[in-house]
């Protein structure tokens, strides 16, 4: 037996691996390779003139040195950070309130709190030729504004209210997707910590303080961080529902990037803004792991 | 944990809830009822809340016009092949990384977290220069080969827990029986996990359906382009016909209705797996 062991073992590893890397290999191809060609290109100057020719150099930092030198991408950086912070603060407020109010049960709650997913699972295509519509000037926003006396805005083709529509179409979309994650950490929470919490005569703005925020915490965390990496990477929205105008005005560093590479061909400028929206996501992705780190010690 | 209410408290709190779905589901309400619109009442200067005059004009149009069928037909292939890649690699080593304990798991893991996360715009232009390379623009696979990069991290992640649950002595049993561990998987665990399949079925066929930005950088021709890549197309072609760009739409988000209505705890439990998992 004894001898026997090693080669067990090592069937076993076989297997393993058998099962794992044509996956590993594949997200390898897909995306790791793609991923550093990427940093390469944004280093280079290809565009669509020496594509064919392969005659594409290196430049160095040029391309990024010229992003920070454009107001126009400054514009567009803002924007991004304006949209995912506001999307975030406003779709975890509603999400953790109907997270909060879904959890309990009631006739109902649990189809409706699966109805309010569809918003989340429908093509985000669709989401933005809805907001298209719905934001028109004598559209439905606008019209239901009327009835309370309110003189709605021109959404989409004023600069001071095109993104606020934008952010507002998302939330629609990311509330769903908070309620879900939040419910699902209300959940663990064991309702004998409630119980005995009501005994103690602990109101319910107590209970939520004291002990529901801090059990959710992780949950929280996690939430938010999640939150910030799929929203800072916006594109099909904006793509239908503005294309980014009017006057960049909600463009995003999704947009950005896809515009220079594919209505200018301009695929180094592409890559370039890609690499700036990927270190964004990569600073936060740290310090999100440094916060869990932390709150582990 | 679950909060039980008094009978009086129950019944207001599902009235809340009725109402906070009618607002929060209104805009599909409006984008179904504004499909079924004549031409005069889509666009007249008075904004109406429902059809005065039910019609499914809007709907044949889209459903007579050959560009709209071969579009909706590159959806379903979209959506299938995607689904078909991520079950071909995702289960499988969902399976691996469940069932067996080998140096290099973390790694592994780790990468088909991060690579959960990225997104498209990173590899989309390298993808479409290396696509350019290898002739692979303007073939059905081209983007379900992309969007799959990301449904198999998310299948793995989804169905790892779901692998590690079954029983030990249930392989055991079957590899006792003189099972290979390839029949093993699939006679034994794929039908163990069946749940969890479903969920990574359902969740990478939408992946496929809703996928715009991929299927309309690598699909060059509109004949090639599923519904999604080929909004504006449509958009310009009926111009303020609202009507018809809501049936379009409609058709589009018909789909994820009906999964939804048949499907609905398979894709809630995979979600919330899926995105809060380690």
């Amino acid at each position: 037996m004894q001898r026997r062991k090693p080669s067990v073992e090592a069937q076993r590893r076989k297997e393993a691996y058998f099962f794992i890397l044509p996956a590993f290999i594949y997200i390898l191809l897909v995306m790791g390779y793609p991923m550093v060609y990427n940093a390469v290109l944004s280093l280079k100057d290809m565009n669509v003139k020496n594509l064919k020719s392969g005659a594409s150099v290196f430049i160095g930092l040029k391309n990024y040195a010229d992003l920070f030198a454009n107001e126009t991408f400054l514009l567009v950086l803002k924007n991004t950070f304006v949209f995912t912070v506001s999307c975030l603060i406003f779709q975890f407020i509603i999400g953790f309130a109907f997270a909060l109010f879904f959890r309990q049960k009631f006739p109902l709650s649990g189809v409706i709190r699966g109805m309010i997913l569809i918003s989340y699972m429908m093509p985000m295509a669709v989401t933005g030729l809805l907001g298209k519509n719905i934001f028109m000037n004598d559209g439905l926003i606008n019209d239901l504004l009327k009835h309370l006396g309110i003189i709605g805005p021109e959404w989409l083709t004023n600069t001071t209210y095109s993104l606020r529509a934008v952010i507002i179409m998302n939330c629609w979309v990311g509330i769903p997707f908070n309620m879900l994650l939040l419910i699902s950490g209300l959940t663990s929470i064991s309702s004998d910590v409630y119980e005995s919490a009501m005994i103690d005569g602990a109101n319910w703005i107590q209970r939520f303080c004291r002990i529901t925020l801090p059990l959710m915490k992780s949950s929280i965390f996690a939430v938010l961080m999640l939150g910030f990496i799929y929203t800072f990477r916006a594109f099909d929205l904006m793509y239908i529902m503005t294309k980014g105008g009017p006057l960049n005005s909600t463009d995003v560093l999704g947009t950005y990037s896809y515009m220079f590479s594919f209505t200018q061909f301009q695929f180094s400028k592409g890559s370039a803004v890609a690499m700036v929206l990927f270190g964004c996501l990569f600073v936060v992705g740290m310090f999100y792991l440094h916060l869990l780190r932390k709150e582990e010690e | 944990m679950e909060l039980s209410l008094p009978r009086r408290k129950q019944i207001l709190y599902a009235v809340i809830a009725v109402l906070i779905a009618i607002v929060f589901l209104f805009p599909i309400y409006w984008l179904v009822q504004l499909s079924f619109k004549p031409d005069m009442e889509a666009f007249g200067k008075v904004l109406t809340y429902y059809p005065h005059t039910f019609t499914f004009g809007p709907w044949q149009e889209n459903l007579n016009d050959p560009v709209f069928i071969t579009s909706l037909k590159n959806s379903f292939i979209n959506a299938f092949l995607t689904m078909g890649i991520t079950l071909l690699l995702g289960v499988p080593a969902a399976y691996g990384m469940g069932r067996y304990k080998v140096r290099g798991i973390s790694l592994f893991l780790l990468t088909f977290l991060v690579s959960q996360m990225l997104p498209a715009s990173l590899t989309l232009t390298p993808l479409y220069l290396i696509f350019s390379n290898v002739g692979l623009l303007g073939n059905h696979f081209a983007s379900p080969i992309a969007i799959a990069a990301s449904s198999i991290p998310f299948a793995i992640i989804t169905l790892r827990p779901f692998f590690r649950s079954v029983p030990v002595t249930l392989d055991e049993a079957a590899r006792l029986d003189g099972c290979g561990p390839v029949r093993a998987f699939f006679y034994v665990m794929i039908p163990a996990v069946k749940t969890g399949i479903i969920t990574i079925v359902v969740i990478s066929f939408l992946n496929g359906w809703n996928d715009l930005v991929y299927s309309m950088t690598f699909n060059v021709g509109a004949d090639m382009r599923p519904l999604t890549a080929n909004i504006y197309k449509f958009q310009s072609a009926y111009g303020t016909k609202w009507n018809c760009i809501m049936a379009y739409g409609t058709i589009l988000v018909l789909p994820v209705i009906l999964l939804f209505i048949f499907m609905q705890k398979y894709i809630v439990g995979g979600l919330t797996a899926g995105a809060v998992k380690e």
